[in-house]
């Protein structure tokens, strides 16, 4: 009697334990927010949500903030459960596939019923975010990539300005090339490196976006000549190998003649590198202004229960008021004309050689290079840059890479359209 | 009077004492049960059926049959990580050697042995991020303490990338990776080496073996079951270091330090291909059956039963 009355009440605590808790009720003016790693802005955004629900009384804002290795894993897992965050900040060219596959909400038609909204935006980064003739996205921040050079070290080599052309760029590097000193590095994550092709005439894809175009003579002789630079030492070897901060770190060395990277790379290396002041660091826009940019934007999960609330939200803190106040306090361009032309007169004062950084960021945005919306896009560099290294760093030559990338190119390509 | 004998009377199912029994341990069993079903079964076969189809979380799900497998032929990628897996599963015996050698060290009369049994062993209970982290600043090029006691010593001329180098970085990182195991396997050895009696040194000793054959035909013979554990254990550690390659290398430079578990991560998280993800976990998972059957036999066939007189 004893057992089975001791069984009785494990399985009514077992069934208890299993009943599904209510649901809590969800207020139905709950939004939730995810940023990219930009947690060093609570203070701001406790203001900014502030500010929100003052227009907006009895809006619960809820904000999470993810690394970038971990943002997308977790985005997708929301995605696939159907509580993906209201508003989320994407990097890059990860908002395609999303949005390609119906996870984001088209803000075209809030767009369009709200035109002065577009208005405040630099329209060229605004279009950074637009898949078959519909806006995702808005801007939060943006960058471009831009060329660093090292004054002194120019000095050194008797070179009074920076490259104009891929030629000069690889003479120069050549020129700087000495002992432990090398003379060109570059960001190769995304698409960074990109610009090195497009300024020698080099396309990825057919206009059509449906087969591979760079396999040509001209790519191979470029391809080439970047292998003999970086075996002779005019390009460091950590343009291919290194992520983000190997490659930044050794400019930040003084031992680096070229910088080729975005404006966020400043700000890194400014604080590595003591030897960096107006004096000795130049900024200028790479051969034939070609950049490639990496920007944040803003966008709407569809599977949202607030909309309207959601699009609210990102008007508000992508506006001139917020965005001044995010420019100034993180020190970068946020797309919004006005807020940035606030920052970088904030800027000016504090720091001349950063607002000069940023200034470039403004500057030739009708060449932007190496941002095809493609949802597949991290198949295609996964399948195009391994080559382009192997043929760089010497380990095939340029026509085998080449016709290696083309292959593993055009089969992610007939896998996807 | 004929006397009527009692019919037996059976009690009925739910009462009778087997019955009750049998309850009471299947209720014991459900919750682990159930998670087991939930945690590995069910993802288990999930996975199967995913590696025959196209899906991905925004998309609804279509048969593929085996295209997955047979994109598989063809993925370079795929074949390159295999083949460090097998580099990284094949470094376990070094670690084994050195720790085996480690072991004969502290088990002898030494000052401090129990010193340096606790500074080796010490490297195991760290994260494994904390020793990726701890080795990428040792192999870094600018700040690291190996390039700087080699250019100390004239040993190089110039810092050695190591962990940007397709040259250096796997080994680099099964550097790491043998580092952290080494006190396990010290342990594992030791309680070895401290179960050989010591009688059969003396025998063999009497009867003029000398250092050499007294280890060859005493010690490594009787530590065989410890050398299979630390061989079995050093292969499954090696099959799923994912934090030590992701941390210190991230599979880089170009696929040089790629496994075939980070690869599954980046095909699932970042080309969200979750379907061919799923098609190479088999793959994985058909491996890492196969090396543990392999081992099971090698030991004597029946790891992990419970032997009854």
């Amino acid at each position: 009697m004893k057992r089975r009355t001791v069984l009785q009440a494990a399985l009514a605590g077992a069934a208890a334990l299993a009943v599904p808790h209510a649901s809590r009720a969800q207020t139905s003016r709950k939004l939730s927010y995810l940023t990219w790693n930009i947690a060093d802005q609570e203070q701001l955004f406790k203001e900014e949500f502030a500010d929100f629900r003052s227009a907006n009384p009895g809006v619960e804002i809820e904000w999470l903030d993810k690394k970038g290795t971990e943002l997308p894993a977790f985005y997708q897992t929301q995605l696939v459960a159907g509580t993906a965050p209201d508003v989320v900040d994407l990097q890059g060219a990860i908002w395609v596939e999303y949005a390609a596959n119906g996870g984001l909400l088209d803000l075209t038609p809030y767009l369009k019923k709200e035109p002065e909204v577009a208005k405040l935006f630099n329209p060229d980064y605004l279009a950074s975010w637009q898949y078959q003739g519909k806006n995702y996205m808005l801007p939060f921040y943006i960058a471009k990539t831009l060329l660093y050079y090292n004054k002194t070290l120019f000095k050194e080599a008797e070179l009074s300005a920076p490259p104009q052309t891929f030629d000069e760029l690889l003479t120069y590097a050549t020129k700087m090339a000495k002992g432990e000193k090398t003379g060109f590095l570059t960001l190769n994550f995304d698409w960074l490196y990109w610009p090195l092709f497009k300024m020698n005439g080099i396309e990825l894809l057919t206009p059509d976006m449906k087969k591979a175009a760079f396999n040509t003579p001209q790519m191979a002789t470029v391809l080439e000549r970047l292998a003999k630079a970086t075996d002779s030492g005019a390009i460091n070897k950590i343009s291919w190998t290194g992520r983000w901060v190997e490659p930044n770190g050794a400019f930040a060395g003084n031992t680096v003649g070229m910088l080729h990277a975005h404006s966020s790379s400043y700000f890194f290396v400014k604080g590595q590198g003591s030897w960096i002041n107006e004096n000795t660091l130049g900024v200028a826009q790479a051969p034939g202004y070609w950049a490639t940019p990496t920007n944040h934007g803003f966008g709407i999960s569809k599977s949202t229960k607030n909309p309207d609330l959601a699009w609210a939200f990102i008007k508000h803190v992508t506006g001139t008021k917020w965005a001044t106040r995010f420019s100034q306090s993180r020190k970068l361009l946020t797309g919004n004309v006005a807020a940035d032309r606030a920052g970088l007169e904030y800027l000016r004062k504090d720091d001349p050689l950063g607002a000069q950084v940023l200034q470039t960021q403004l500057e030739h945005t009708d060449k932007f290079t190496g941002n095809w919306p493609l949802p597949f896009d991290a198949q295609l560099k996964d399948a195009f840059y391994p080559e382009i290294q192997n043929a760089v760093l010497g380990r095939k030559s340029a026509k085998a890479a080449l016709t290696d990338a083309e292959r593993a190119v055009n089969r992610v390509l007939s896998r996807n359209t | 009077m004929a006397v009527v004998p009692a019919v037996a009377h059976r009690p009925p199912f739910l009462a009778r004492k087997r019955t009750r029994q049998a309850v009471l341990v299947w209720c014991f069993l459900a919750p682990s049960l159930a998670i087991f079903l939930l945690y590995r079964i069910i993802p288990l076969l999930w996975n199967v059926a995913l590696s025959f189809a196209n899906w991905s979380p925004l998309r609804t799900m279509r048969w593929a049959g085996v295209d997955q497998y047979e994109e598989m032929l063809h993925d370079d990628v795929f074949w390159q990580a295999l083949w460090n897996t097998l580099l990284f599963i094949a470094s376990a015996p070094v670690g084994i050697v050195i720790a085996l050698g480690l072991a004969l060290l502290v088990s002898s009369e030494i000052r401090g042995r129990d010193i340096y049994r606790t500074i080796i062993f010490i490297s195991y209970p760290l994260m494994t991020v904390a020793v990726a982290i701890i080795w990428r600043w040792l192999f870094d090029e600018r700040v690291g303490l190996i390039n700087y006691v080699a250019r100390s010593f004239h040993l190089v001329d110039r810092p050695i990338q190591f962990l940007n180098s397709f040259v250096w970085a796997l080994p680099s990182v099964i550097v790491a990776n043998i580092w952290q195991m080494l006190g396990f396997y010290m342990i594992i050895l030791l309680t070895g080496l401290q179960n050989i009696p010591p009688s059969l040194y003396e025998a063999a000793a009497i009867d003029g073996a000398n250092a050499r054959r007294r280890f060859w035909r005493i010690t490594v013979p009787l530590l065989k079951p410890s050398l299979f554990l630390c061989i079995v254990i050093g292969m499954l550690n090696s099959f799923t270091s994912f934090d030590l390659v992701y941390v210190m290398t991230g599979g880089g430079p170009g696929r040089a330090t790629e496994l075939l578990v980070t690869y599954i991560y980046k095909l699932g998280f970042s080309q969200t291909r979750f379907d061919y993800a799923a098609a190479v976990t088999i793959v994985f998972f058909v491996l890492l059956v196969a090396i543990a059957w392999m081992a099971n036999r090698l030991s004597g066939g029946n790891a992990g039963a419970v032997e009854t007189d």
